[in-house]
């Protein structure tokens, strides 16, 4: 018994409101859509189970489905390479081409990125995408300078940003 | 890793939890309709990702990231909002039931409470999570979880009753 026991119970007789009905059915459909997703990338094992395929026939059926989920998995985990598109789905600074209109005598003379965090989200399914991608957000400092052209002064800013990255993946 | 339970039973486990789930949510988002989507993110993140339910300190973990990542993105659109919907008020809807006079007063009081320490008590005392889960769930130790909540109910305690701390004092000085 503690001091706080009557305290404890006085919160305990709180009832926390009610979900509304509709979240049930909304994780429903979430968790559906996500299997449906999940069905159209990830390839099963496959087992060939018609009476014409021999057992020499199986073997090879199941190394050639060893072999090709080997190939998806190393597809999937791997990071992206010039080929692979990425798309910024959102960022919270402006371009550099942007901040130089504002400042008319001033000359961009560099721009550093520090990036400092970066989290992969895992795989999400865009809307009218194709397939899936892997979301991955990014915090950085980015430090922003320019030169005054006529007098030869430097002016550097410096700032905090966010951006989220979908980086298309493929299976095939 | 599998989960412990079917996919047909998510329903079951999730009628349990929600509640307190969502108000779990709610001590980082303002409304019922954000608390709620952020626990749908987090409880269909969790369940894709087929980990055991019996793991409740990654389901409270996923659900702070879920409310954390909401509150980012929401900072982001209010700047850039800020000047259209500065006059905005924001509705705060209530998180408990049928509230008599001493019970909101307790509410409010539990409101104004640090958030460190208020998160800790509504995981004790309305999620039933004990403090190593908590201490899982929030990244702290076992010890820092208990002493959270021992204070928050301190606090709660002179919010509430601040004749009992007066009378203690007194009766201090007289002895």
């Amino acid at each position: 018994m503690n001091n706080f026991s009557e305290l404890e119970g006085e919160l305990k007789k709180l009832r926390p409101a009610r979900v509304s009905a509709e979240l049930v059915s909304r994780i429903e459909r979430a968790l559906a859509d996500a299997g449906q997703a999940a069905d159209n990338i990830i390839l099963t094992e496959s087992r060939p189970s018609g009476s014409d395929f021999r057992i020499s026939w199986l073997g090879l059926g199941l190394g050639l489905a060893a072999a090709a989920t080997f190939l998806i998995l190393a597809r999937v985990d791997s990071r992206p390479g010039d080929k692979t598109k990425q798309t910024t789905l959102a960022s919270a600074a402006p371009t550099l081409e942007q901040k130089a209109a504002a400042l008319p005598n001033y000359q961009p003379t560099g721009l550093t990125q520090v990036v400092y965090g970066r989290h992969d989200e895992g795989l999400v399914f865009p809307r009218g995408a194709t397939g899936p991608s892997r979301r991955v957000w990014t915090a950085k400092r980015e430090t922003l300078r320019w030169r005054d052209r006529e007098t030869g002064a430097q002016l550097s800013v410096s700032y905090p940003a966010e951006e989220v990255t979908l980086i298309p993946v493929s299976g095939q | 890793m599998e989960n412990a339970v079917t996919h047909e039973d998510w329903k079951v486990c999730f009628s349990e939890l929600a509640p307190g789930l969502v108000l779990f949510a709610r001590q980082w988002v303002r409304s019922a309709a954000d608390a709620e989507d952020v626990v749908q993110e987090a409880f269909v993140r969790f369940w894709r990702r087929n980990l055991s339910i019996k793991n409740r300190a990654l389901l409270y973990a996923a659900v702070r990231s879920a409310a954390l990542d909401l509150i980012r993105r929401d900072n982001r659109r209010a700047r850039r909002e800020v000047e259209v919907f500065a006059d905005a008020e924001r509705t705060v809807q209530p998180q408990f039931e049928q509230l008599d006079d001493s019970q909101r007063e307790l509410v409010a009081a539990l409101d104004r409470l640090p958030r460190d320490q208020r998160e800790v008590l509504v995981m004790k005392i309305w999620n039933e999570l004990t403090f190593a889960e908590i201490g899982e769930a929030l990244g702290i130790s076992q010890s820092t979880a208990a002493s959270r909540y021992r204070y928050g109910l301190e606090n709660l305690k002179k919010t509430l009753r601040p004749n009992d701390q007066a009378d203690a004092a007194a009766s201090a000085s007289i002895l």
